[in-house]
């Protein structure tokens, strides 16, 4: 699954592509073992280019667990929220970044919602209150997650300076649950910034979604 | 057994002709959730004659009343108004002979409004199980973890429901990217002024035969424990109420406590019951454990007092009273993997009188339980449990029946969910 996120990032947005810069980052813990699914994004010092790496994603409804549980969205995405459980879920957000409500009741289907504005949106459900999802919303369209190896790879940026960004619901480093890095990039050249987490990115929950269980 | 057998699923098979066409077809197609379950039952129990069968037993099965049994069929359904008001019905059948051959156990309205900046009111009105049980999470208020819940649980199905409205109100912390979230619950109640009285008698026992709302606690006409005993009966037109608060953290930790009173007035004879209310308050609290995806741990206790003509009340017409101090405790633990599921608990209890005028009764006893489930496919499980209860209650003397008592049940019941 992390190796499909990464493959969501950016891969042919030159406005010159022979002026392209690449980027490989990593990220480690503190032992040097690589850590995946992070998610890193890379924001241009200048103003993004106008375009869009994608113009929809879904967040689907399975075994009582938003899937994907993260997903990375540039801004203005429609994101589909199908419902692949039986039973009835009702899915809401009130982040800054996007507030809706959206009951998915099971056969039916619904336009998907517009995340116009960057941010991070947190998912629940009003009926299943272990249900807990992430959109994370940028106007960069050069992001993914980071693969089993830990890494990301991402292309045809053009140069100039980037703010990365890695970040994770579970990261427990001493600013927050993110870690920033500058990068400089030069026409053609390939960087390979790293991020080494200083606490380990501490596990998920053991989700106990049976979707037999009633709310008692 | 050839023949029970024969009988047993007629009599299921019929049952469910009846139900499920008549609820389906009240189903519309959205916004509706609507289960069944039927479990039927192989048993071997060895005890004193069940409770249910006018005995003072402990187990829900007895030597006269064991092979091929009805477990239950259960039935549920929901549906959502305007998607913040869901209406929950949910209906049984035990094949026992009570008063209705299918009769609800909730039927309750529920006002769930989405969040608001991580706050979110809930009111519920009706009638439903007060948030005691950790263990009784599927459909229908049954255990997800053995056939029969512990003792408390068993005690909660027999003789407690909340009919009245409930309010909660919960801070959604996770949606602020913290760990817990909290929960504050309270409920003004009627109709349970007798709650209390079948443990004074029977003393605690284990089983997942659950009081229905038209059905009666215990057998009518089976003396001693007391007949024709129903939830719809108020002795006092005064309401009960309870209050209790609950934590969780992330999925791996749920807290609750509560406390509860029925505000029962002992002094109020109903003339219908040939009884005086019953007084019961106690205090619970539990926790459920999920450290990691297999293993859960499971543990609660309660502690109260039950009392019936307390002299202390002016104006009393009864002029003994008794007075009972009740506590139980379980632990269960449990690990599933996959289709699997393997579950232990210990139970401990115990109901004595003190201040009492005259001495009627005392109980003391453990149990354990071990239990294995399995699902076969997305419609069939299979449930083996076995069950023994090491108990003394003083009353059996004056049946002629032993103080002392253990009772074995093994249950085989195999479910079919549709």
């Amino acid at each position: 699954m992390f190796a499909a996120a990464a493959l969501c990032a950016c891969s042919a947005l030159l406005i010159d592509p022979a002026a392209a810069a690449d980027i490989t980052a990593s990220v480690v813990d503190s032992t040097g073992q690589p850590v995946a699914g992070v998610v890193i994004i890379a924001q241009s010092d200048n103003p993004p280019p106008e375009k869009h790496v994608q113009h929809s994603a879904i967040m689907d409804q399975q075994h009582m667990q938003f899937v994907p549980r993260i997903l990375v969205v540039q801004t203005g995405t429609g994101v589909e929220f199908p419902n692949s459980d039986q039973i009835q879920h009702q899915v809401y957000s009130f982040s800054p970044a996007k507030t809706f409500k959206l009951s998915l009741y099971a056969g039916h289907k619904y336009p998907p919602v517009i995340f116009d504005r960057p941010g991070l949106v947190t998912l629940g459900c009003n009926i299943h209150d272990g249900m807990i999802g992430y959109i994370y919303v940028t106007d960069s369209p050069f992001f993914g997650r980071s693969d089993s190896a830990g890494t990301l790879q991402l292309h045809g940026l053009p140069a100039g300076s980037y703010t990365l960004t890695a970040w994770h619901p579970q990261m427990q480093e001493s600013g927050g649950n993110s870690l920033t890095t500058r990068v400089v990039l030069a026409e053609d050249s390939h960087a390979t910034p790293a991020f080494r987490l200083s606490h380990p990115v501490r596990r998920d929950a053991p989700h106990s979604g049976d979707t037999r269980w009633a709310d008692y | 057994m050839g023949r029970l057998l024969t009988s047993a699923l007629q009599r299921a098979g019929a049952l469910l002709a009846l139900l499920v066409p008549t609820v389906l077809a009240a189903t519309p197609a959205a916004a509706s959730d609507f289960g069944a379950v039927i479990d039927m039952r192989a048993v071997a129990a060895d005890g004193l004659t069940s409770y249910l069968n006018g005995g003072l037993g402990d187990l829900r099965f007895d030597d006269q009343h064991d092979g091929v049994r009805l477990g239950s069929i259960s039935l549920f359904y929901n549906h959502a108004f305007f998607d913040v008001l869901h209406v929950n019905v949910d209906a049984v059948a035990y094949d026992d002979h009570d008063r209705n051959p299918v009769d609800l156990t909730e039927i309750y309205a529920e006002f769930r409004p989405f969040p608001s900046n991580g706050w979110r009111s809930r009111v519920k009105f009706g009638a439903f199980y007060a948030p005691i049980s950790l263990e009784n999470r599927l459909p229908g208020w049954r255990s997800a973890y053995s056939i029969s819940p512990s003792a408390i649980n068993t005690w909660v199905g027999e003789e407690l429901r909340t009919i009245g409205v409930e309010y909660d109100l919960d801070w959604l912390g996770r949606q602020h990217g913290l760990d817990w979230d909290f929960g504050a619950t309270a409920a003004v109640l009627g109709w349970n002024d007798y709650s209390g009285e079948l443990l004074a008698v029977r003393g605690w026992a284990i089983h997942d035969r659950q009081t229905t709302l038209f059905g009666v606690v215990g057998q009518p006409n089976m003396p001693p424990v007391a007949g024709l005993r129903e939830f719809t009966t108020d002795s006092d037109q005064r309401p009960g109420y309870y209050a209790g608060l609950n934590a969780k953290y992330r999925d791996q930790l749920e807290l609750r406590v509560l406390h509860y009173d029925n505000e029962a007035r002992t002094e109020d004879y109903s003339f219908r019951l040939e009884d005086f209310g019953w007084r019961t308050w106690f205090n619970s609290a539990g926790a459920r454990w999920t450290p990691t995806q297999h293993w859960t741990v499971i543990a609660q206790w309660i502690g109260g007092i039950t009392m019936v003509g307390d002299s202390g009340f002016e104006d009393s017409v009864l002029t003994d009273y008794y007075r009972y101090e009740f506590h139980a405790a379980f632990l269960l633990v449990s690990w599933q993997h996959g289709p699997n599921r393997l579950s232990a608990r210990y139970d401990d209890f115990e109901m004595h009188q003190n201040e009492s005028d005259n001495f009627f009764n005392t109980n003391r006893g453990h149990a354990w339980t071990l239990s294995y489930q399995r699902d076969l496919s997305r419609h069939w499980s299979v449930a083996l449990e076995a069950l023994q209860i090491d108990s003394s209650l003083a009353l059996r003397s004056q049946f002629g029946e032993p103080v002392n008592a253990a009772e074995r049940e093994l249950q085989l019941a195999v479910r079919l969910q549709l």
